[in-house]
C-alpha cells in the first residue's frame, strides 16, 4: 500500500525506514514527524506522544492530527487481527512482496518469518 | 448507545469516527455469538489492565515467549485462558504462534469464542490507542446488556489458510448477513468471518479509523487530512514496531 501508494503520488520512500527507523531517505512530506508519532504511540511513550502531536498540531493542523491518531489506532487493531487469527502473510499487498525484498529490509528477521 | 465518548475532547473529532467508536462501545456490551455482554466487557476491562501485567512484561523480554509459562495479574474475571489469549495478543501480538493458538483451542475453548475475543480485544486497542495519541482519557467502557450468545456458526467457515477457521468469499450464506463487499475482499477482511457479527461490528470501527472500503484500492484522494503515503506511512512503521508480517 505504501509503495502503490507512493508511486501514486510521485513521492521517494526507502523501505529501510519502514523497518529501520526514518533516515531522511523518504520524500513524503512530514515524514519523520509522522514516523516520530507512530513511534511513540506504538511504545505508549506519553511524554514522546505528546511532543510530536503538538508539533503536528503546529505544522500539519488539527485534522491532520486527528487521522494521524486514527491510522496509528486502526494498525494496532490490524496486527492483532493478522497475528492472533494467524492469516497468511503471502497474499499481503497483493502478493507483491518478493522474498528478496523482504530479506533486503529485514522483515525476514521478524519472529513468525524465523519460525514458520 | 452511549453518548460522545471524548466529551472533554480539545478536538474537533469527526463525526463519522465519534459514531463509530460509540457504536464499539454499544457492540462490546452485547451479547456476541458466543460470549455474554458481561464476558465482552470484561475483555476490554483485562486488554486495558494487560497493560501493566509483570508476566507480560518479563514475556516480552524473553527470546522464546512460548517457553515460558509465567501467571497473568488478571482483574480476576475471565478464564486463565481468556486472560492469557487477551494479554498475549495486547502485549506481544508478533511473536504469537499456531502452536499457541491451537493450544487454547485444544484445551477446549471454542473456536468461535477465540475468534469473537481478538474482535472485542482488537475494537478496545483501537479506540484506547485513539484516545492515547490524542492525549484524551479512555472512553468509559458501558455496562453490559443482558441475554445468551447465539452460537452460531456459518456452514461456510473452514480451517484452511488460516489458524482458526473462516469464510471464504463465495462460501457465504444469506444467514450470515453481509460479509465481502467484493469476492476479492484480502485475508485481513477474512480473519473474523468465523463470527460474522464480529467482523462487521470491527470494520465499521476500522474503517472509520484508516479509509473507507471503496477508497481502499483508490491512491488518489484519501478522504482525509493526511495524503494516502502519509496514511500508509504511519500504518508500515506501526505494523513493522509490531514485526507484523502482513
Amino acid at each position: 500500500m505504501l509503495r502503490e501508494s507512493s508511486n501514486a503520488a510521485d513521492s521517494e520512500i526507502d523501505l529501510h525506514d519502514i523497518t529501520e527507523g526514518y533516515r531522511h531517505d523518504t520524500d513524503i512530506e512530514h515524514a519523520e514527524l509522522l514516523m516520530g508519532f507512530a513511534e511513540a504511540v506504538a511504545r505508549r511513550d506519553e511524554n514522546g506522544t505528546s511532543a510530536h502531536r503538538q508539533k503536528m498540531l503546529e505544522l500539519m493542523g488539527e485534522p491532520a492530527t486527528v487521522d494521524a491518531a486514527a491510522i496509528a489506532a486502526a494498525f494496532h487493531g490490524f496486527v492483532r487481527l493478522a497475528d492472533a487469527i494467524g492469516i497468511p502473510y503471502e497474499g499481503a499487498a497483493g502478493g507483491t512482496d518478493s522474498t528478496e525484498m523482504r530479506d533486503e529490509i529485514g522483515i525476514s528477521d521478524f519472529y513468525r518469518a524465523r519460525h514458520a | 448507545m452511549a453518548g460522545n465518548p471524548f466529551p472533554d475532547s480539545p478536538y474537533d473529532i469527526r463525526s463519522d469516527l465519534l459514531s463509530a467508536h460509540e457504536a464499539a462501545l454499544a457492540a462490546i456490551a452485547r451479547p456476541g455469538t458466543w460470549l455474554t455482554g458481561e464476558q465482552r466487557v470484561w475483555i476490554a476491562e483485562e486488554v486495558r489492565n494487560a497493560r501493566t501485567c509483570p508476566a507480560c512484561a518479563e514475556l516480552r523480554e524473553a527470546l522464546s515467549p512460548g517457553n515460558l509459562s509465567l501467571e497473568h495479574t488478571s482483574l480476576g474475571n475471565l478464564s486463565p485462558a481468556q486472560v492469557d489469549i487477551v494479554h498475549r495478543v495486547v502485549t506481544d501480538p508478533g511473536r504469537l504462534s499456531e502452536r499457541w493458538c491451537r493450544g487454547h483451542i485444544d484445551d477446549g475453548m471454542p473456536e468461535g469464542e477465540f475468534v469473537e475475543m481478538i474482535g472485542v480485544i482488537a475494537m478496545t486497542v483501537i479506540m484506547d490507542t485513539f484516545a492515547f495519541g490524542l492525549g484524551l482519557p479512555e472512553a468509559v467502557l458501558p455496562g453490559p446488556a443482558a441475554g445468551e450468545p447465539s452460537r452460531y456458526l456459518p456452514p461456510g467457515a473452514r480451517r484452511e489458510a488460516a489458524w482458526l477457521p473462516i469464510v471464504e468469499p463465495g462460501d457465504e450464506t444469506p444467514e450470515d448477513g453481509p460479509l465481502y463487499p467484493t469476492p476479492t475482499a484480502g485475508y485481513i477482511h477474512r480473519a473474523l468471518s468465523m463470527v460474522p457479527q464480529s467482523k462487521r461490528d470491527y470494520w465499521n470501527l476500522a474503517g472509520a479509523h484508516y479509509l473507507e472500503g471503496k477508497r481502499v484500492y483508490d491512491f488518489g484522494d484519501s478522504g482525509r487530512a493526511i495524503s494516502r503515503p502519509q496514511i500508509e506511512i504511519i500504518a508500515a512503521r506501526i505494523s513493522a514496531l509490531h514485526q507484523c508480517l502482513y
